[in-house]
């Protein structure tokens, strides 16, 4: 569900002081993770005598399995002045709150995938906005299928069906239209004003603590 | 001076946009207004036309107004939440600004600074509907107002020409619904397709005004059909601003275009919205020649 | 272990709402994912149907399955099963499946349920950890707490003024992430490195969503590139592909076992202090899926007994042999002439005697294959070396490609077949070329090249990518006109023909990270892997693991002390993996790659509760025990055994 790219060549030799001992997961990587690239540069880090171990596992982000990785490196952790961690973010904070005394530093930055179900890219997506709009839609997602998460009917912006911001993405208002068209449900454009709640977050933190 | 009273007057409402400067001395736009829009019935500010950055859009009005224009003020949602447009609009109240057109706005993508945060947390329509609410004496989390509400001529826009012109009326009905008081469209160049527009569109019952902007060129027009959205300039009109190239750069062929569409379309709207981009000075030969 | 349950079900007056108006409902309902998979029943459908009733409404049925967001498999679980006269469909899901769903059927789709808005997203495994995907990584600078999801305000330049007791002003019970940041550097000594970075903002247009879903088209063609699911482990091809194919000297001794294929240990026929020649029979097939063996030297006998057996890891009986150095060869090795001559009952008798079995590993008696029984149209000769590292049979395909073409036009002549295709993965571009420019000139040979996939070579998976054929569950490629052979196997074939040569040598790739200098060999069957590895260097630590075969399928040797058997297509060490077994959390990852379909996570749940039945209905018969489950398994759960263990109890029960 969430993607990596390396972050650009200054940016990590930046971060890096000393010697550093590198994680690499490729727990998602069935989906992405710039391995050829975090490869080559690791390569080259440990060329410059910057590296005092490379780990290359998956699943970082379950802690007992970091957990039993790491310690069976310890020893190179130890003599490293801090860790690189080429993985998603929730990995580098997994990584980062077990060494809590050591710097750790992430190699990457995440993006989002649609979907998630496995790791699977689906090419549906869902934001998990907390307030499910499908039902006025015709089950088309307004919120990540407009770019602009409008819940109210399409903006001025979109030219031959397609999205102002990408032309080669159709505006998501069009489709759901166009399916509501369909299914003879165009009455379900005339519901009152629609306010997306942003608050939506709180209430699921609020009934899991 | 709300538009909505000249509606209801039964007067032809001609209005022109402006764009404030990208820079915080608003003399400029006052003189060049006072000089060939004093007058029209009212005067468009633009908030942030196309995602660039400028100065604001209430600060512009105010100084209009000030000037003894009328202005309408521009409203976005692009870049404000719920809390600041709210604020914005009991600020402009505050100040006698009484027109209101409320836009979703382009998205952040587009303009000069793209690394913005999109904010859109209310859209085109939920706007409208929250300067109803505020009117009624409430803000949109219920909390009273102090003193006497607020009231807005409240407008909003439609592309007559967009491709998907039924999504573009099933949109114009929820403004309506949601308390659109009047409309401006985007530029209309294909009167046909505008006059069948205007057949459907008469169902909601609300004064439409006829949008122009003026063609300075061949290339333009290309351009415009090419990328943006809901203008459509047929071919024998590019056809026409190639023709004489003279004529064309001089401007006259562009207001003899947009002369020739208000005629055609007078009959059909309540007013005509003038987007002049940079020519505001042939403003007044527009009229002239469109028998304003 | 935390619960990210996707969606919750509506209110009842919510659910009025959504009913209103509508009636005659087929109800889906989604199992809930990502969380511990505890219980195989969910109650939310049951009372949503309550709910319905309630409110007098009419459902025609329900069903309630896993993972409705993977499309494929929905629509096929769904086909045919929505009743006539169904007029709305609910969906209780996530967002996700309420899209698939309105997409796959067309109908008038309704959610009953409200999607859970978490803040950020969740790692595979499940802590309370998360990231908000912003694209710019701020955790450098944070002391590796993020704080885009832990601030309440994203804030990205330190602590705000509404902080109290360290807590939050939005959620006094919540930490203040710039609290616990302060901390953390402080405690790390990096302050002064925090103040000395300049003032943040946050780049919005980092997110490019269209880069984002051309990318996300781009994994699902891979993912669904021919056949359903497969993984794309890395290569490491590079290891071994450079290094020249060479003949291994000349072993002392051979441990021949008995056991070479599938199917029935061979009958010896020989005894100690025999004297034997290459190529001579040593052992007899015993039953019809069974295979003789042949001695790999010339030389004497000097035991048969019980050795410890690579593949069973107990022992089995072998022929132990001396070599004499001399290489004689048996006088029963002599061609058999011009295949004209050959009819296809002569070519069964000749693949049959000469030993040879299935040498990508599965050790089928190939004889067998031939007398399919059934109408073959096809001959699909498997080049495609699917596995990580191993590249013998990439070396095969350079080495012997007119060896392969002949034993391909002998195998298409065995079954009457009108077509053999050589399918070849696009990472050998060199071997595709070669056997394209060897074979343009046949009519009734092509090669084809496919996108790598794991497992690409498997028989069904073959015949599905390049046919578009189905093998019926529990059939064999026959039933859909096709006979799949290794690469391998056919240059095996056409050296049984052509020499009159049994099967008493392979190419074997001995790579690994863990191998001090990988190579390619020719090795003679019953030749020691130990003496092997050390002629190679060497392992190159302790710690190292060594498999024959490749690193999915390949079986962990702890004893080196065992012979090459005929199947044996790579040695390789590599590093350990270290994990730790979690439980399930209905991750679907397993689902999403089983290229059979299958859904292994009720594997794990069902074998320790000895439910063969379950396991049974689930198909696990089907199962191709690729790994490729294993492989993708966020709690690391070894799949394998659970599988094993619930195909041995279901043959049991037969």
């Amino acid at each position: 569900m969430l993607i990596t790219q390396l972050k650009n060549r200054e940016a990590i030799d930046a971060l890096i002081s000393g010697t550093c001992f590198i994680v690499n997961c490729h727990g998602c990587g069935e989906v992405s993770f710039p391995a050829a690239e975090a490869q080559a540069l690791q390569a080259e880090l440990a060329s410059q005598g910057k590296v005092t171990g490379i780990l290359t596992t998956d699943y970082i982000c379950s802690p007992e399995n970091m957990k039993v990785n790491l310690e069976s490196r310890r020893s190179e952790i130890d003599e490293a002045d801090m860790v690189l961690v080429f993985s998603c973010g929730v990995g580098v904070q997994t990584v980062a709150g077990y060494l809590e005394d050591k710097k750790v530093c992430a190699g990457c930055d995440t993006y989002r995938l649609p979907g998630f179900q496995g790791v699977t890219p689906l090419e549906y997506d869902c934001e998990q906005c907390g307030e499910c709009f499908l039902n006025l839609t015709g089950g088309i997602c307004p919120i990540t299928a407009c770019s602009k998460s409008l819940v109210n009917g399409q903006c001025g912006g979109a030219k031959n069906g397609k999205c102002e911001v990408d032309p080669e993405m159709d505006c998501g208002w069009e489709r759901i239209y166009r399916r509501l068209e369909q299914l003879g449900r165009l009455d379900l454009l005339k519901r009152p004003v629609q306010l997306h709640n942003y608050a939506t977050d709180d209430e699921v933190y609020k009934q899991n603590n | 001076m709300k538009v909505t009273e000249l509606f209801r007057k039964g007067e032809f409402v001609v209005t022109a946009e402006v764009g404030p400067p990208k820079g915080c001395h608003l003399e400029g736009v006052v003189e060049e207004a006072k000089e060939y829009l004093s007058g029209l019935s009212a005067v468009n500010v633009t908030d942030c036309q196309s995602s660039v950055m400028r100065v604001g859009s209430l600060a512009t009005c105010k100084v209009l107004k000030d000037a003894g224009l009328n202005p309408i003020y521009q409203l976005t949602c692009r870049d404000r939440n719920r809390i600041a447009l709210q604020s914005d609009l009991l600020s402009a109240a505050a100040f006698g600004i009484d027109n209101v057109l409320c836009l979703t706005g382009d998205h952040t993508k587009l303009g000069d600074t793209p690394q913005a945060k999109p904010v859109f947390d209310l859209d085109s329509v939920s706007l409208l509907s929250t300067i109803k609410t505020l009117e009624s004496g409430y803000d949109i989390a219920g909390n009273e107002l102090v003193g006497d509400p607020p009231t807005f001529a409240k407008g909003a826009v439609v592309s007559p020409c967009s491709d998907s012109v039924d999504a573009q009326l099933s949109k114009m009905e929820r403004k309506v619904m949601a308390g659109a008081e009047f409309f401006q469209t985007q530029a209309v160049y294909d009167t046909e397709r505008f006059i069948s527009f205007m057949e459907k569109a008469k169902q909601f019952d609300r004064p439409v005004q006829l949008g122009i902007v003026l063609l300075k060129s061949a290339g333009m027009a290309s351009y415009m059909n090419k990328s943006v959205a809901g203008i459509h300039v047929p071919p024998d009109m590019i056809a026409e601003l190639k023709a004489d190239k003279e004529k064309t750069k001089a401007g006259i062929t562009g207001v003899e275009i947009a002369a020739r569409i208000i005629r055609e379309c007078k009959p059909y709207v309540q007013g005509v919205h003038i987007m002049a981009m940079g020519w505001e000075s042939k403003i007044p030969m527009l009229m002239e020649l469109a028998g304003l | 272990m935390e619960d990210y349950t996707k969606y919750k079900l509506k209110a009842p007056d919510e659910l009025a709402e959504v009913l209103a108006g509508s009636d005659n409902y087929f109800v889906i309902a989604c199992n809930k994912c990502f969380k511990e998979f505890v219980s195989t029943e969910e109650t939310d459908c049951e009372e949503f149907l309550k709910i319905a009733e309630e409110q007098g409404k009419t459902v025609i049925g329900s069903v309630q399955t896993d993972f409705l967001c993977n499309k494929i498999q929905t629509e096929k679980k769904l086909k045919d099963l929505i009743p006539e006269g169904t007029e709305n469909i609910i969906v209780l899901s996530c967002g996700l499946g309420v899209q698939t769903i309105a997409d796959i059927t067309g109908k008038p789709t309704a959610a009953a349920c409200n999607t859970l808005n978490y803040r950020g997203q969740h790692g595979m495994a499940l802590t309370e950890k998360a990231c908000d995907a912003c694209a710019q990584c701020y955790l450098n600078l944070t002391g590796g707490i993020c704080p885009i999801v832990d601030c309440s305000k994203s804030l990205l330049n330190g602590q705000c003024g509404g902080a109290k007791n360290g807590k939050c002003e939005v959620d006094p019970n919540r930490d203040c992430a710039w609290e616990k940041i302060y901390q953390r550097l402080s405690k790390q000594g990096r302050l002064q490195e925090f103040e000395a970075q300049p003032v943040q903002f946050r780049d919005y247009s980092k997110i490019d969503h269209k880069a984002i879903s051309d990318y996300v088209k781009a994994i699902r063609d891979a993912r669904l590139d021919g056949y359903y699911g497969g993984v794309h482990p890395q290569e490491r091809k590079e290891l071994a592909e450079n290094a020249p194919l060479l003949k291994f000297p000349e072993p002392e001794t051979v441990v021949i076992s008995l056991s070479q294929h599938s199917g029935r240990p061979a009958e010896p026929v020989v005894q100690v202090g025999d004297t034997v020649k290459v190529g001579q029979v040593i052992g007899t097939a015993n039953g019809y899926i069974s295979s003789p063996v042949h001695s790999s030297v010339s030389g004497t006998v000097i035991a048969i007994e019980p050795r410890l057996h690579p593949v069973s890891g107990t022992e089995s009986m072998a022929v132990v042999i001396r070599s004499d150095g001399q290489d004689t060869l048996d006088e029963s090795v002599k061609p058999h002439g011009s295949l004209n001559d050959l009819s296809p009952e002569d070519i069964y008798n000749i693949v049959r005697d000469s030993g040879i079995v299935g040498m990508g590993g599965a050790t089928f008696p190939t004889a067998v294959k031939l007398k399919p029984g059934k109408p073959v149209d096809t001959v699909l000769l498997n080049g495609c070396e699917c596995e990580p590292l191993l590249t013998a049979d990439h070396k095969v395909l350079l080495t012997y490609a007119d060896d392969i073409i002949f034993g391909l036009q002998v195998l298409l002549k065995a079954v009457d077949a009108e077509k053999g295709i050589i399918v070849i993965e696009d990472n050998k571009p060199d071997a595709i070329e070669l056997m394209q420019e060897k074979t343009a000139e046949l009519e009734n040979i092509e090669v084809a090249a496919v996108r790598t996939k794991y497992p690409q070579g498997a028989e069904k998976m073959l015949i599905k990518r390049v046919l578009d054929r189905q093998v019926p569950s529990g059939g064999l490629p026959a039933d859909v006109g096709a006979v799949v052979c290794n690469i391998s196997t056919a240059k095996a074939v056409s050296d049984a023909v052509v020499m009159g040569m049994p099967l008493i040598e392979r190419v074997v790739s001995v790579t690994g990270e863990r191998i001090q200098n990988p190579g390619n060999y020719i090795v003679k069957i019953g030749t020691s892997v130990k003496d092997i590895i050390d002629y190679c260097g060497g392992i190159t630590t302790d710690d190292a693991v060594v498999k024959i075969g490749g690193p999915m399928m390949g079986l962990v040797q702890t004893d080196l002390d065992v012979p090459v058997l005929k199947g044996a297509n790579g040695i390789i060490a590599v590093d350990p993996e270290v994990s730790y077994e979690n439980p399930c959390i209905k991750c679907g990852r397993c689902v999403d790659v089983c290229p059979m379909e299958l859904s292994p996570l009720y594997y794990a749940k069902y074998a320790p509760l000895e439910d063969w039945e379950g396991m049974r209905e689930k198909n696990v018969m089907d199962c191709i025990e690729c790994r490729s489950c294993e492989y993708i398994c966020s709690s690391r759960i070894p799949l394998l055994k659970y599988i094993r263990a619930g195909k041995t109890a279901i043959r049991g029960m037969k």
